[in-house]
Parts: C-alpha cells; sequence; structure tokens
C-alpha cells in the first residue's frame, strides 16, 4: 500500500514537467546565484570598481594606473579631477576611488583612497590592493621612499647615497606574510548549499504534500478512506516518497556545488547522506502537518508560503546566520534551517561528526517523526 | 424487508446534527445481498450523509452502521466488502484508467489476481478500450466509467453509487444499467443515490425516501407510488398560447398553470379518459393544443409527496 502511494506520488511528479523544474531545475540555479555572490565575498574574490585621478601625471603614476588596472581586471576607470570622481564614488558609478598627486617616491602620502561609507568593505579592498601592486610594480620607488625614512637612521654618505640611486631596478622585497590556501570545500559555498538546500525541499514537500487536500476536495478521500490498511499507509506512501524526492534535491544541488566549487562531497558521502535524509524528513513532516490541518488548497497555499519564507528568514536561508543578531541565532535553532545548515557545515567543510552532528541529525528526525505523527492524528480524526 | 441472513448493510437508528440542524435523524435501513435500495429526496435531505456514515466515513452521534455485520469505520473485512463511485470523478487524473484500477485494486487489499481484476472491472464498464489513456483526456462519459470501474475492481459485497448517471450519454448510461443488473445478479447489494426518476423506476428493488434527516417513507416503487398516489396520473396539457380563458375548463379537473400560463398539469383519476375529454372540450372552445401527455408520477411528485407537499 505504501509502494502505492510511492507510484501515484513518483507519477504525479514525472508527468508535471512544471514540477520537475520546479523540484529539480531551480534550486542549483538558485543556489549558483546566491553561492557566487556571498562565495565569492567569503573567499577574497571582491570584484571591485575603481575611479583613479592621476593629478601626479608622472612616469611612476602612469606605471601604477597599468598595474592596478590589470589587478582590477579592467574595472579602474579614470577621471579628469577629483570632484568627477568625489561625484563617482558617491553616487556609486565606482565602488571606490583612488587620488595619486605630487612625487611618488618622495611625497609623504601621495595617494588617498576615496571611501563610501555604504562601503567601507570596498574601499579597503582598493587600499590594499593598492599597497600590493605598488609593493610588486614599483619597487624603485618603494625603495626611494624606504631610503628616505631611513637614511637619517643609517647616517649613509653622500656617496653611499649616490650609488642607490644609480643602482639598476631592485627586486621586490621579500613578502613578510606568504599564504597558504588549505585544501577543503568554501564554507559559505556550503552555508548556500544547505540553506537554498532546505529552503526548496520546504516548497517542494508542500507541493506534494498539497495533494492530500487536492484527494479531500475531490471526493477521492472517500474511496482511499476505504482501503483495508486506514490512513497511516497512505500518509505513510507519501511521507516515503517526499523524503526520497528530498534526498534526489539535495543530491542534484550538492552535485552542482562539488563540480562548479568542488566542495568536498565524495569524501564526506555518508554523513552528507544522513543529513540529506534527515533534512529531507524535516521538511516532509511540517509540509505534511501543514497540508492535514488545512482545509483548502488556497489556505495551505497561503499558510505554508507565511510559514516557509519565516523559517527560512530566522533559519539562515536568506542571510547567514553569523550576520544575525545573538537572539534571532538562538530563534534560528527552533527552524529546521538552522540544524541542516549546521549539520552539512560540520560534515563537509570540518569533516567531522560529533555530538553536535547527531543533536543535529536528531533535531531534524524529531521534526519529520513530529509533524508526521500530528498529520496522522489530524487525519485519521478527520471525517467527511 | 430482506432476510436477516442475506442483510448486507444494516444502519441502526442513525443520528447526526452539524450544529442545530439533524442532518440524519433516527434513520434505520437495511439492504440485502442482491437488492439495489434507491435513496432519494430533495438536496440537503441527508442522502450523502446517509451514504458516508453507512460506510463508516461519518461518525454519528447514536446508532451504528454495520457492513457484513462489521463496523466499517475499524474493521478491514468490513472496509473491503464496500465500493464506492462518488459523484465527483474520484481518480487520479494524472494516470491512466488502468495505473487508476491497479492502485485501487491494491488499497481495498486485492493481492491474488490483481491483473485480472482489474482486466474485468473494464470490461464490465466497458472502458477497456481506454485503459492506457490519462483520466485527465477522457471525455466526461468515459470518466464516469473509469470511476465506476474503480468502485468494482475489488469486488465489492456493497457498492454506494451517488449519482452515477449524472450528466451521461444514453450509451454510458445503458451501460452503468447492464452493469447494476449482473451485479445484483450476483449477490451484490447496491445503495443507489439518484434524482433520475428512470434509473429509479428501472434500476431500484426499493425505495427510501429522505426529507430533513428522517426515512419518511420505504418500499417497493410501485407500492410507493400506488400509497402515493393511488391510481392518479400526471396530465400536462401544452397551449399554443397563453390564454387565460382555459382555466374554466382545466381548472376544475385539478390543474394548475406555470408560470407562463401555456401548460397545465396535475394528478388526476382515470387520467386517459379525462385527457380525451379535455382535448375535446378545448379545441371545441378553438384551443390550440400543443401536446396533451398521460404519464406516471414522477420521483420529484413522490419525494414531495414524502415531504408532507400537498398532493392534489
Amino acid at each position: 500500500m505504501i509502494f502505492v502511494m510511492l507510484r501515484v506520488m513518483a507519477l504525479g511528479l514525472w508527468r508535471d514537467r512544471a514540477g520537475l523544474v520546479l523540484a529539480f531545475g531551480l534550486p542549483p540555479v538558485v543556489f549558483i546565484v546566491f553561492a557566487s555572490v556571498f562565495g565569492a565575498g567569503a573567499s577574497g574574490k571582491l570584484d571591485v570598481r575603481a575611479g583613479i585621478v592621476d593629478q601626479a601625471a608622472s612616469a611612476q603614476s602612469r606605471r601604477l594606473t597599468t598595474a592596478l588596472d590589470r589587478q582590477l581586471g579592467g574595472r579602474l576607470a579614470a577621471y579628469h579631477d577629483a570632484a568627477a570622481l568625489k561625484d563617482a564614488v558617491a553616487n556609486g558609478r565606482v565602488d571606490a576611488g583612488l587620488t595619486l598627486r605630487g612625487d611618488l617616491g618622495v611625497d609623504p602620502a601621495p595617494a588617498t583612497v576615496l571611501i563610501h561609507p555604504g562601503r567601507r568593505a570596498a574601499g579597503e579592498v582598493l587600499t590594499a590592493q593598492v599597497n600590493a601592486v605598488a609593493a610588486r610594480a614599483l619597487p624603485d620607488v618603494m625603495m626611494q621612499r624606504e631610503l628616505q625614512r631611513l637614511s637619517p637612521l643609517l647616517a649613509l654618505s653622500r656617496d653611499q647615497l649616490g650609488r642607490l640611486g644609480a643602482a639598476p631596478q631592485p627586486p621586490p622585497a621579500a613578502p613578510f606574510v606568504t599564504e597558504e590556501v588549505l585544501s577543503g570545500g568554501d564554507p559559505i559555498v556550503i552555508y548556500y548549499a544547505g540553506a537554498v538546500s532546505i529552503l526548496f525541499l520546504m516548497f517542494s514537500a508542500m507541493q506534494g504534500a498539497m495533494s492530500l487536500i487536492d484527494e479531500r476536495r475531490s471526493g477521492m478521500r472517500l474511496r482511499l478512506g476505504l482501503s483495508v490498511g486506514g490512513v497511516a499507509p497512505l500518509l505513510g506512501g507519501r511521507m516515503l516518497w517526499l523524503i526520497g524526492l528530498g534526498v534526489a534535491q539535495a543530491l542534484l544541488l550538492f552535485g552542482v556545488a562539488t563540480v562548479v566549487y568542488r566542495i568536498p562531497l565524495l569524501q564526506s558521502l555518508g554523513p552528507w547522506l544522513v543529513t540529506a535524509t534527515c533534512a529531507a524528513a524535516a521538511a516532509a513532516g511540517i509540509a505534511l502537518l501543514l497540508a492535514a490541518a488545512c482545509q483548502t488548497r488556497e489556505q495551505a497555499q497561503t499558510i505554508s508560503t507565511f510559514v516557509i519564507l519565516i523559517l527560512a528568514a530566522v533559519g539562515g536561508s536568506m542571510a547567514p546566520r553569523f550576520l544575525m543578531p545573538a537572539a534571532l541565532q538562538a530563534l534560528g535553532w527552533l527552524t529546521p534551517h538552522a540544524w541542516v545548515i549546521e549539520a552539512y557545515q560540520a560534515v563537509l567543510w570540518r569533516r567531522i561528526v560529533d555530538g553536535q552532528v547527531l543533536e543535529a541529525w536528531l533535531a531534524l528526525a524529531g521534526f519529520g517523526a513530529t509533524g508526521f505523527l500530528a498529520a496522522l492524528a489530524i487525519e485519521g480524526r478527520r471525517k467527511l | 424487508m430482506p432476510a436477516e441472513a442475506a442483510v448486507v448493510l444494516r444502519v441502526n437508528h442513525a443520528s447526526r446534527r452539524y450544529g442545530g440542524r439533524a442532518a440524519l435523524d433516527d434513520v434505520s435501513l437495511e439492504i440485502a445481498a442482491g437488492e439495489v435500495y434507491a435513496l432519494i429526496g430533495r438536496n440537503g435531505a441527508g442522502k450523502s450523509t446517509l451514504a458516508k456514515a453507512a460506510i463508516g466515513a461519518l461518525s454519528l452521534d447514536t446508532g451504528e452502521a454495520r457492513v457484513l455485520e462489521g463496523d466499517p469505520a475499524r474493521d478491514p473485512a468490513a472496509r473491503r466488502a464496500i465500493g464506492v463511485a462518488p459523484q465527483e470523478i474520484a481518480l487520479y487524473a494524472h494516470m491512466t484508467v488502468a495505473e487508476n484500477l491497479h492502485a485501487f485494486a491494491t488499497l481495498a487489499g486485492v493481492r491474488a489476481g490483481r491483473v485480472e481484476a482489474v482486466a474485468e472491472a473494464m470490461e464490465e464498464t466497458a472502458c477497456a478500450d481506454r485503459a492506457r489513456q490519462r483520466i485527465d483526456q477522457l471525455s466526461g462519459g468515459w470518466r464516469r466509467r473509469a470511476n465506476l470501474a474503480a468502485a468494482i475492481v475489488h469486488r465489492p459485497r456493497l457498492l454506494v453509487l451517488d449519482e452515477p448517471t449524472e450528466g451521461l450519454d444514453a450509451e454510458t448510461r445503458l451501460v452503468l444499467r447492464r452493469l447494476i443488473d449482473r451485479l445484483r445478479a450476483r449477490g451484490a447489494a447496491i445503495l443507489l443515490i439518484s434524482h433520475d426518476a428512470e434509473d429509479v423506476a428501472a434500476l431500484a428493488d426499493r425505495v427510501g425516501v429522505l426529507h430533513a434527516g428522517r426515512l419518511v417513507a420505504e418500499g417497493a416503487p410501485d407500492d410507493l407510488m400506488r400509497r402515493a398516489f393511488g391510481a392518479r396520473q400526471a396530465l400536462t396539457v401544452r397551449l399554443g398560447s397563453h390564454s387565460p380563458p382555459a382555466a374554466a375548463i382545466l381548472g376544475p379537473l385539478g390543474l394548475s398553470a406555470d408560470d407562463d400560463g401555456t401548460t397545465w398539469s396535475g394528478l388526476v383519476e382515470d387520467a386517459p379518459a379525462r385527457a380525451l375529454e379535455v382535448d375535446q372540450a378545448l379545441r371545441t372552445a378553438s384551443f390550440r393544443v400543443r401536446e396533451l401527455t398521460v404519464r406516471p408520477p414522477g420521483i420529484d411528485a413522490l419525494i414531495g409527496w414524502a415531504g408532507g407537499d400537498a398532493v392534489p
């Protein structure tokens, strides 16, 4: 009997092209958009658009401008005067601005970065880029500035200073900091894979669960009510179908994340599968409960949209939980979303299955079981 | 009343109230194996409520419903004995006829011989030609046949049919009547809810009339008609135009005019002889008679009589 319901639900989705696209096409697209926006920011690949005014108009300032433009991937716009640049920053035509003036090797502060108060991060990124480019592309200028700073301390003779000034182009200074990028998935990409996954699991589960209401409305419930197994297999079959659908949906989404962002899905496949199953069970349980509690499809549509969006907002599907106030983060634990996101991050980023992960699995299974049992109680008591 | 041993459905003193309104008020009835029981009544009289109560889909305030002596709300064996064809098409629209029948056969507990049972149900309802078509691609008549096939696929002992012929073409109506005859011959008990006088007259062994939740009359159709109307029959006269002076001829016979004043009707004794007299009188008075019919009183008249309406 459970198999009959599985088949009914599977055929329903298979023969509903729009439903298929909603279930399997849309989630990876939305995930890629979220991951591109937030993942790039977190990994330091911010695409800053900058403006520059070269008041120095020297060979050195032209070398710096050329190198910076290359560093920013061509997103450096030249302005004729400081007022025009200021206006461009103020109106958002560029994210930050740079003014070069005086002799770069001698002037105490030859470069000024203009920062909009709403885009401080962009300004800081541009400052860092200018420093890095100057050290790499203008080593002679940097050395000249260092000599100027240190010569009073070193008490170099005129002859020594003359020889240093006549030296060929010096090599770039040895870096103080070297970077080592560790292996492992991008936490923000994993975060959004989990966040988008649970959001669409809820939508898909609700769509599937609403067949309960359609059956009631079409008189089907009268006929199904006569099935020898009663209500339990009818709901159980639906629950299993929604779990299977949810796992397939998550597999597709995380598969895309693996291919595009190289998250380590295969290395943690077992714990991932348990997390995906528990997440799908939570979504299915909540969806069945909502469908059982609502009288009409219209009512279910309105209530479920409200519930799903609130859960997503509080649970961290829309904005990262670590950006939320502490009270909202605490409230998030009442949603399956927060548990799903934490569990995926633990098993795919930190690659551990500890007490916290087990707790998340239990919480998700609890959401699923509670929703299913409540739906069973409501449907069992419902008379026509 | 059917013999005790052959009773398939037994409803005892069933009552159910919705707020202050009695949907069912102390209703008792029995349907025996091989019997077609037609339940008639006005809209809201309680027909569908009684049908739902009979199959355990509605809890009663007092009283009980038993199918083969089992409580259909709790006893799977009793539920397995019931087939129901609701007024709506209760099938999965995205599935084919055969897929639906397989699904409902399984849900009804058919294990061995499911393929044969599905084939037989399609054969019985003459919808085998459409076995591989999806329900949402079928016309209304074919959907009705499939709806009926799903009700009989597990060979139920009690079949509940809610307005089975509503909106049906003549061919499908014939298929349905033949099917009911065959099921009756095989010993199935059939509860037929219908507004269709022809269906009731052609199919029912007994008729129960519900009025405001009460079973106010019950019996064989001919017996009920005799009790209600004696030898009176419905006489209808349709005139060529609105003619108030015709009232002088038709009024004394007990006929009354409809809203536009061209059609006069009523129940009269010795209707054929009266019809001839009326025809002659009207023609003598130069009224143009377009139609003059004599027929037995219909279900509507019976429902009206059972509900206490004045019968002329």
